[in-house]
């Protein structure tokens, strides 16, 4: 559905995008997911047309688009603050793209009412401002205003920044939703890594410019591709050598000890796993312990390294700080990185860094 | 107590109570009160009942003269056709500079911009002077004509036709500060949306971006009104006999003792016209302003003209234009290196330039005393003005109850009355001892001329600080407050930084438009401390020699250079700065930006009636 | 209070940093408390007057110095300078002031802002020409003549008009003339003097017959009207108009500037005369020092001088011989216009306000 080949994008001697291949699918809920300043955005606007490459090509529908202008590429935008036009109503927002190509203003009303319906939005709410809309109408709106076209590829770019906690949480439902109901190709960027986990088919993961990995939300996160996409995703303890030699000593494992090795916090345990399996314990000293309500997070030092975890609170034992202990870890979870490319070591999981 | 007017502020308008609970309320208010009861309404209604009630008894004998008058009906006809026409064409001119010099891709923008900002630095009789040596009937241009053209006439250029052109070209200076600052503020995300639905430049220029400059250009549009309402030199100098205004009667019947109901009289019909014009353009204001919906928006970009043709026919009405606005001042600049009869009869040749001028009027004794006068004068005025009413225009913008709205609109009063007048007002009530200054005699003290430069200034200034303040994000004040900053605290550290460019702006406007000030001047100046404008006149005054319009010019240089100083130390620095913010390549910024002062109508009848050159502007 | 002291803070500031700008004397501000009328400024004479153009103020400050007076010269229009009197008269500011013209003079005195008194060189001047009342108050220095001068490169003597109304009664001036577009200079008004008084009618509207008003209606029909910031005589020396009104000091210095030459029509029942006067300002507290003033500045030495340099015509007998000869030959052959002063002081107001609404197009 879209590609992009060999991208390059520099604003004068600034080089935000070296290089970038990508691919997307038809039909698929891919983020662009990365820190601020990464090119996440860049890249987005160079698919909307926005920004035209230095080098490379863009193509949506197998036809090369490189050279034309946004709204010949049939893409629809929402823009990071809606981009709403203040001096119209809903209405008149939602139709604008729809009066700029002429359509019979009976179509057009009949188009915008039809839109609104599937985003939820009252015929009420139509005549208002798009000031009087709480964020969340607005958000409807805006992408109301973009679906009306029939764009083939919707692009979100940031959409829920600006959002309060639980109305992001409710509205990324909304967006997921409306998605797999229109069934239209969709690019959105953020860089919220539960967003992008909990929406996507597959995310591709920026950082300064460059595509670290590419995969599903379960790929990326438990085969994390590189060391930088490890940390920028979920939440891990680093490990030390010594850490590492005592865990191949238990295990026989062969695992490399002077690799930057990383364990996620849900992966390590105080209780012996039911069913024995591969795990090995380790001795260790509980640090501290912060009580969460569901569960407790644990920091316990075992052979140089701080190891944290999580302790579900369901009634059972809960060492407090000082006390001796066993942190059980399965060999096969540790993930490694070469020291200086921070590439994924070991044969299990491919770097996969360019489909 | 003291966070009290803070946690009112949250959007809903304080009460008339709650807000006289406030210390700091209360203080502001007494100071204020004072200064409008003694130097406001006392001095005005002193000068309005001499006039209307000279005997102890209304006559109805000015405005029976008047509307008998065939002539004062036409005139003030034509200042209010001068203004109607005015606001269209200006909105045009200054509409189309001000995209050409922040909008679209032009080669060239940059000088563009220095062009068309000439009419910041002169305006008044010499510039529409300088249009006449160009298209006069003995102009270059004319001259030029007349050689393809031989039949046409070469008085061509007279009437309401040039005055409207005239007076067009020199009041886009509000186009250029406000409507420019406005369009900085449009969110570039919304081009871009629109531009992906499909719209073209020109449908994204009248669909998306004019629509949000709407209350800028409303403001503006006032602005132009008053100025045509107003407007004095350019008719005198390019009407002719068919296009006269009202304002040179109000002049010559304020200087005549018995005629003096009349010029009060006229002035009170443009001063409540000014003010109905206020009243509606409040109201549109509140139903029409779009405030930015985002919290984050994105730095404008230039846009480039797609279409080679429009793109070609563009460019080439902007360096017309360019052409237009820049020849003039070039004319100045090198008339006032010739000699008077050279002046006046339009008659130059570049060996006849001499430094001779600039040598008489800067050798004169103590010449340069009157520019030390002046700018002092000028700069404590506008300390006090812009410092006082930054708290009158905070209180007046929070507190939206009847006590603080007969405070804004008592504040409006020296719009009403010209200059001349309100420095009459002063001196007939202050020259005995009087109980409202302390029992003070203030006729004759360096003082009162203060005093006056200081009321002249404070509807203007009060508006655009009002708006200034509109503008500054309610959170922040609130955030401060909770973490138990004090009221004036909050004032110092919070929204004085965010006001303080656009009171800098407003601040450099008022100190220009003061430096020649001379009606006021005239009746209020210690002998022995006199500004410029006095001597400017006394140097100037046509019926007293050859030299005086040689002179003139050589004035009008170098307030120029003075006022174009006052403009680059707020301007020029400040836009470095923000277009060095404005520079990244992503262009997020925050959005709480401080905001353009969205003006609203510096009216200044007052000004309006000053025949020197204002040096902010209008060609009034 | 807080804002008083404020701006009595500032007034000083200002008074300060002017007088180091000017290197001048630096008065006291007197800060609003103090009730010394003339701003407490020592023993600087304030003069008021519309004759300081064209380097007179500093002339005469120069002159005035040598001779032991310190003076500051402020310049105002004659209609100005007379608003500020006549608004000062609670607290003057000025101790003396000159060159207005009688009719100004009359109206300062009407309000009560002069104070009588006879100079030294009264007997030298003819009392004719100041003030006619009972307490003499102001007192009559230099003459000028407010003239209908032509372009006599154009016109001869022969075809050129003999009297103001032939401008608007004989085709060939018809448009050849400029008129003016506002009546607030004294030379316009003493021109509108000289005409109307000749149709003094106590029926008539101010005073004034129908034929008066009508010859003022066809003046301002058939004249070319006068352009802001453009002399006359620039104006004749590119052939726009070929006359118009000149008061008789300007004409040979102008007519050098322009390149022009002017000859001046004297109509049979003569010319205006402006006599610029000089008088006491009542209520100064330096009246010794301004009266000594007054008597040296009327004395025939600083008169002829003055005369001399600026091309007067001195009132003082003994002045006018050392006035320039063309000058004095000029007003001995000048027939002076008979005009009621009294009458025209009384009614010049609301003439013009008049001629204002209703005549001028």
């Amino acid at each position: 559905m879209i590609r992009l080949d060999n991208i390059e994008v520099s604003f004068g001697d600034f080089v935000a995008i070296p290089h970038l291949d990508l691919h997307v699918k038809p039909g698929e809920f891919f983020t662009l997911l990365g820190p601020s300043g990464c090119g996440k955005t860049t890249a987005l606007r160079t698919l909307a047309g926005f920004i035209e490459p230095t080098r490379g090509a863009v193509h949506v529908d197998g036809k090369n688009v490189t050279r034309l202008p946004s709204d010949k590429r049939q893409v629809g935008m929402v823009f990071q603050n809606y981009a709403l036009f203040p001096s119209m109503s809903v209405w008149e927002n939602i139709a604008f793209g729809l009066r700029v190509r002429k359509e019979k203003s009976a179509d057009s009303d009949r188009l915008v009412r039809d839109i609104a319906r599937r985003v939820e939005l009252s015929d009420e709410q139509l005549h208002k401002n798009v000031a009087e809309l709480s964020g969340g109408q607005q958000q409807r709106v805006a992408v109301a205003r973009a679906l009306v076209l029939r764009p083939k590829i919707l692009l979100l770019d940031e959409p829920l920044s600006n959002l309060d906690a639980k109305l992001r949480h409710q509205l990324r439902q909304e967006l997921k939703d409306l998605q797999s109901d229109f069934g239209i190709t969709t690019v959105y960027v953020t860089h919220d890594q539960d967003e992008a986990l909990a929406m996507s088919d597959r995310v591709a993961v920026f950082n300064k410019g460059v595509v670290e990995q590419v995969g599903t939300p379960q790929a990326i996160y438990d085969e994390a591709a590189t060391e930088f996409v490890c940390n920028f995703i979920g939440d891990s303890s680093p490990l030390t050598a010594e850490f590492i030699s005592e865990l191949n000593r238990l295990s026989g494992a062969n695992l490399r000890p002077d690799a930057k090795s990383y364990l996620r916090v849900e992966k390590a345990s105080l209780t012996a796993p039911l069913n024995g399996g591969a795990a090995v314990g380790l001795a260790g000293t509980v640090v501290s312990r912060t009580y969460h309500g569901l569960h407790s997070r644990y920091v316990v030092r075992s052979h140089g390294a701080d190891v944290r975890l999580l302790v579900k609170e369901d009634g059972g034992a809960h060492p407090e700080p000082g006390t001796q202990t066993t942190i059980y870890v399965q060999p096969g979870h540790v993930l490694q990185y070469h020291p200086e490319t921070g590439v994924a070591l070991a044969g299990k999981h491919q770097a996969v860094a360019l489909p | 107590m003291s966070g009290a007017s803070v946690k009112n502020g949250g959007g809903n308008a304080g009460s008339a109570r709650s807000m006289l609970r406030t210390p700091f309320v209360l203080m502001v208010g007494a100071v204020l009160t004072w200064f409008i009861a003694a130097f406001l309404v006392w001095p005005n209604l002193n000068v309005l009942i001499s006039t209307f009630f000279p005997d102890g008894g209304f006559s109805g004998r000015a405005s029976e003269k008047l509307f008998s008058s065939q002539r004062a009906m036409k005139s003030l006809g034509n200042s209010f056709l001068l203004a109607l026409a005015l606001s269209i064409t200006v909105n045009v001119v200054g509409i189309f500079i001000v995209l050409v010099t922040h909008y679209f891709k032009i080669r060239g923008s940059r000088i563009l911009f220095f062009g068309y900002a000439t009419t910041f630095i002169y305006g008044g009789i010499v510039l529409a002077a300088g249009y006449k040596f160009i298209y006069g009937d003995k102009g270059i241009v004319t001259s030029l004509l007349l050689t393809v053209f031989p039949g046409m006439d070469p008085a061509w250029f007279s009437g309401f036709f040039a005055v409207l052109v005239v007076m067009t070209f020199a009041t886009t200076t509000n186009h250029m500060l406000f409507v420019g600052n406005a369009l900085k503020g449009v969110d570039y995300q919304t081009i871009e949306a629109a531009r992906n639905l499909g719209a073209s430049t020109w449908t994204i220029l009248r669909r998306v971006v004019l629509p949000m400059l709407k209350p800028t250009l409303f403001a503006v549009t006032i602005l132009s009104f008053l100025t045509g309402l107003g407007a004095l030199s350019a008719p005198q100098v390019l009407g002719g006999r068919e296009f006269q205004t009202i304002t040179p009667m109000i002049l010559t019947f304020a200087n005549t003792a018995t005629s003096r109901d009349l010029a009060a009289l006229l002035a009170v019909i443009l001063g409540v016209s000014t003010i109905l014009m206020l009243a509606v353009m409040s109201r549109l204001e509140k139903r029409g302003t779009y405030y930015s919906l985002s919290k984050v928006s994105s730095a404008l970009q230039k846009q480039q003209i797609t279409n080679p043709a429009a793109n070609a026919a563009v460019h080439a009405i902007a360096y017309l234009l360019f052409a237009l606005y820049t020849l003039p001042v070039v004319l100045i600049v090198l008339y006032s290196f010739a000699d008077g009869a050279a002046i006046q009869t339009g008659q130059i040749s570049p060996g006849s330039l001499t430094l001779d001028n600039y040598m008489r009027v800067l050798t004169q004794p103590s010449a340069l005393r009157p520019f030390i006068v002046s700018v002092v004068y000028s700069a404590l005025a506008t300390v006090i003005a812009v410092g006082g009413l930054l708290f009158v225009a905070r209180l007046l913008q929070k507190y939206k109850n009847w006590v603080a709205s007969v405070f804004e609109y008592l504040l409006h009063i020296p719009w009403i009355l010209p200059s001349a007048l309100l420095a009459l007002g002063l001196i007939i009530s202050y020259d005995h001892p009087n109980p409202l200054v302390g029992g003070a005699v203030l006729t004759g003290t360096t003082v009162i001329l203060l005093i006056a430069f200081v009321t002249v200034k404070i509807p203007f200034t009060l508006r655009m600080l009002k708006a200034s303040f509109a503008a500054v994000n309610t959170s922040m004040e609130e955030a401060a407050a909770i973490m138990g900053a004090r009221t004036l605290y909050v004032f110092r550290r919070i929204l004085l930084p965010l006001v303080l460019p656009a009171a800098a702006a407003i601040a450099a406007l008022n100190f220009n438009s003061m430096l020649d000030d001379y009606d006021t001047a005239i009746f209020l100046a210690h002998p022995l401390v006199q500004p410029l404008g006095l001597v400017i006149k006394a140097n100037t005054d046509g019926a007293e020699g050859v030299e005086g319009v040689a002179n003139t010019f050589v004035y009008t240089v170098l307030l120029m250079v003075i006022t174009g100083l006052t403009m680059y130390l707020v301007y020029g620095r400040s836009g470095k700065r923000r277009s060095g913010a404005g520079s990244g390549t992503t262009g997020k910024r925050r959005g709480t930006v401080p905001p353009a002062p969205s003006p609203t109508a510096e009216a200044r009848i007052a000004e309006v009636a000053d025949s020197r050159a204002p040096a902010q502007a209008p060609v009034s | 209070m807080r804002k008083l002291q404020t701006l009595a803070a500032a007034a000083v500031v200002v008074t300060l940093l002017a007088g180091c700008g000017g290197g001048a004397a630096t008065p006291a501000a007197s800060g609003g408390s103090s009730s010394a009328p003339g701003g407490g400024t020592g023993e600087t004479l304030v003069i008021y007057t519309n004759s300081n153009g064209e380097g007179r103020g500093e002339w005469l400050t120069a002159k005035a110095a040598e001779a032991g007076f310190k003076i500051e010269v402020v310049g105002a229009g004659g209609a100005d300078a007379t608003n500020k009197l006549i608004a000062e008269k609670n607290n003057p500011i000025a101790d003396v002031a000159f060159g207005l013209n009688t009719m100004y003079f009359a109206q300062i005195k009407a309000a009560g802002a002069l104070e009588p008194y006879e100079p030294a060189w009264a007997a030298d001047v003819d009392t004719a020409l100041g003030d006619t009342g009972s307490d003499k108050a102001y007192w009559p220095l230099v003459k000028q003549a407010i003239l209908l001068g032509y372009n006599s490169d154009k016109i001869t003597k022969e075809a050129a008009p003999k009297d103001w109304t032939d401008l608007w009664t004989k085709d060939e001036f018809k448009g050849r003339y400029e008129r003016v577009t506002g009546l607030g200079t004294a030379t316009a008004q003493l021109v509108f003097a000289g005409l109307l008084t000749r149709y003094k009618d106590d029926s008539g509207d101010l005073g004034i017959s129908d034929e008066g008003w009508k010859q003022v209606e066809q003046y301002f029909q058939n004249g070319s009207p006068a352009v802001a910031k453009t002399d006359l005589f620039a104006r004749i020396a590119s052939g726009e108009v070929d006359m118009g009104q000149m008061p008789s000091s300007i004409i040979a210095e102008r007519e050098k500037s322009f390149k022009v030459n002017v000859e001046t029509v004297t109509p049979s029942v003569g010319v205006p005369l402006a006599v610029e006067q000089v008088a006491l300002v009542k209520g100064t507290d330096k009246k010794e020092q301004a009266q000594k003033f007054i008597d040296w500045f009327g004395s025939a030495d600083v008169q002829g001088a003055w005369a001399q340099q600026f091309n007067s015509m001195p009132v003082n007998k003994d002045a006018a011989a050392k006035a320039k000869p063309e000058v004095v030959e000029f007003f001995a052959g000048l027939k002076q216009q008979d005009i009621d002063w009294d009458f025209v002081q009384k009614n010049m107001g609301a003439w013009v306000e008049k001629i204002e609404l209703e005549y001028m197009t």
